[in-house]
C-alpha cells in the first residue's frame, strides 16, 4: 500500500509545485514508483515544471467524469519509468471535482504505487479541500516570511481539523546572509511558531528558475544547492536519517581576509 | 512533381488514443460527448453552441458519410486571441484572427486556421475527418491532433517556424509543410 502525501501551503508562490516536482523526481530516482497529481484545476503548472505539458491528452477531470480510464490519463515521465503525472484540467474550474471523487481516486492509486504526491493549489477553498480529501500525510511548505508563516499556521490548523495529524514542514527559499543579518526569520523562529516537525530546508537558488522554465527538476542537477536539499528531503521521506544541510553564507574575499587577521 | 523543399520531417511521437487494434478509422468516442456539453467562455460563442445543440442526435455519432464532408460555410470566426484555459469547440471549420496561447484549445470538426501563432492545442477533424488540416502563421502547438492522430514536437528540437505552415495527415502520420498558395496542388 502506498502513501498519499499532499503538499500544501496556504500562501501562493512559496514553492508547492516546485517541491512536488522535485520530491517526486527524487523519490523516483531512489527507485520508488510515484504518481504526481496536480489538483490546481484551471491553473495547472505541474506539467510545465516537469516538462510534460505537450504529452497531455486526458486530465484528472476526465478521469473523475469517467471519460477515460485512469491509466489513459497518467503520463509516464520522460526520464524515469516509475514516475507518472496525473495532470489537472486547464479549461475547467475547481468545482469540477468533489472531495469524494478525490478520495476514490487516491484509493485507486494507493493500491499500485509507492507514493502519491498531490500538488495542492493556493488558498483554503474548494481546491484545497479537494486536494487534502484523499491524503493521509501532509507537507506544509513555507518561506521564511511573516505572511507565509501566518498562512501556514492557518493551514496546519485546517489540516489537523481534517484529520491529517502531524504535518511536516519544508522551509523554502531561505537566504543564509539575510538570516545572519537578522533580516529574515530563522529556522528556529519558524518552528517556534508552527510547532511541527521540520522535514527540510531549501536554500534560495537561481537554478530553480532555470529548471522550472526548462522543465527539468533541480534534483537532477548535481551543482544545485536546492537540488541537493530536495534530494535529502526525498531520502528523509523514505525514513532515512539525513542531517539538515547547514546554512552556508557566501563570504566575499575581504570578509575572509578580515577573519583570517582576526578582525570582525 | 516538385515537392516543396522545406517539408519539416514528421513529428516525432505518434500516440494512439487507444491500442492499435481498436482504432481503425473511428474517431475517439469521447469527443462528441465532451464537445456538446462543455461551456465556452465568451458570450458570443454561447449562441453558436446552442444552435449546435439543436442538431439531431444521429449527427453526434459520426457516420461514414458525414465525417468527411463538412460544408465550407460551416465555419466559425474568432476575432481575438485565445488565452490559456479558453476552449473553442465547433463541429465545422474554425478560423482565428489572433494567437492561440499555450493552455488554450480548439476542437473542430473541420479545418483549423490560425492567423497568428498557434501555441496551444488544436484538434482538427475531431469527428474522424482525416482530410482536415491545421494551418497557422506560426505553427508551434504544444500538441496537434488530426482525427485520431496525436503528435507533438520532438523533445530536443527548438520549434521556431518563420513562415506559415500547414499540418496534415499523410500516409501513416502527420507531416508539416510550408504553406503557400497552391501548396496542396504541388506547385
Amino acid at each position: 500500500m502506498g502513501e498519499v502525501i499532499v503538499v500544501t501551503s496556504g500562501k501562493g508562490g512559496v514553492g508547492k509545485t516546485t517541491t512536488t516536482a522535485n520530491l517526486g523526481t527524487g523519490l523516483a530516482k531512489l527507485g520508488y514508483s510515484v504518481v504526481l497529481m496536480d489538483t490546481d484545476i484551471g491553473l495547472r503548472n505541474l506539467d510545465v515544471v516537469l516538462g510534460l505539458e505537450n504529452r497531455i491528452v486526458y486530465d484528472i477531470v476526465d478521469v473523475t467524469n469517467g471519460h477515460c480510464r485512469l491509466k489513459q490519463a497518467l503520463i509516464k515521465d520522460k526520464r524515469f519509468d516509475g514516475m507518472f503525472l496525473l495532470p489537472a484540467a486547464q479549461t475547467k474550474e475547481k468545482t469540477a471535482v468533489t472531495p469524494d471523487q478525490m478520495v476514490e481516486l487516491c484509493n485507486n492509486l494507493r493500491q499500485e504505487y509507492d507514493y502519491v504526491v498531490i500538488d495542492c493549489p493556493a488558498g483554503i477553498e474548494q481546491g484545497f479541500k479537494n486536494a487534502i480529501a484523499g491524503a493521509e500525510k501532509a507537507i506544509v511548505v513555507t518561506t521564511p516570511e511573516v505572511a507565509a508563516v501566518r498562512d501556514a499556521d492557518r493551514v496546519i490548523g485546517l489540516l489537523e481539523a481534517a484529520g491529517i495529524k502531524e504535518p511536516q514542514l519544508i522551509i523554502n527559499r531561505i537566504r543564509a546572509e539575510m538570516v545572519k543579518h537578522g533580516d529574515m526569520m530563522d529556522i528556529d523562529d519558524i518552528i517556534d511558531i508552527l510547532a511541527v516537525e521540520l522535514l527540510g530546508v531549501v536554500p534560495e537558488d537561481s537554478l530553480i528558475v532555470v529548471s522550472t522554465n526548462k522543465g527539468e527538476p533541480a534534483v537532477l542537477e548535481a551543482g544545485s544547492k536546492a537540488g541537493e536539499a530536495y534530494r535529502n528531503i526525498s531520502r528523509r521521506l523514505t525514513g532515512e536519517n539525513v542531517p539538515i544541510m547547514p546554512l552556508e553564507v557566501n563570504e566575499g574575499i575581504m570578509k575572509r581576509l578580515r577573519k583570517l587577521i582576526g578582525m570582525k | 512533381m516538385n515537392k516543396p523543399e522545406s517539408i519539416r520531417e514528421k513529428l516525432n511521437l505518434m500516440m494512439q488514443l487507444s491500442p492499435p487494434h481498436e482504432v481503425k478509422d473511428k474517431p475517439p468516442e469521447i469527443y462528441p460527448q465532451l464537445y456538446f456539453e462543455s461551456a465556452l467562455d465568451s458570450e458570443e460563442m454561447e449562441a453558436k453552441t446552442r444552435v449546435s445543440n439543436s442538431v439531431p442526435d444521429e449527427s453526434i455519432i459520426p457516420s461514414e458519410t458525414s465525417s468527411n464532408v463538412i460544408p465550407s460555410d460551416k465555419t466559425m470566426l474568432i476575432e481575438r486571441t485565445l488565452r490559456s484555459g479558453q476552449s473553442i469547440r465547433y463541429d465545422g471549420h474554425v478560423v482565428v484572427m489572433g494567437d492561440v496561447n499555450p493552455g488554450a484549445e480548439i476542437v473542430a470538426g473541420g479545418h483549423i486556421i490560425v492567423f497568428g501563432a498557434l501555441r496551444g492545442v488544436a484538434h482538427a477533424g475531431a469527428f474522424g475527418n482525416k482530410n482536415a488540416v491545421v494551418t497557422a502563421c506560426r505553427l508551434s502547438p504544444t500538441q496537434l491532433r488530426i482525427a485520431n492522430h496525436i503528435t507533438r514536437a520532438p523533445d530536443d528540437e527548438e520549434v521556431n517556424p518563420r513562415q506559415p505552415e500547414v499540418a496534415k495527415i499523410s500516409g501513416d502520420g502527420v507531416i508539416i509543410e510550408k504553406y503557400y498558395p497552391g501548396w496542396d496542388r504541388g506547385f
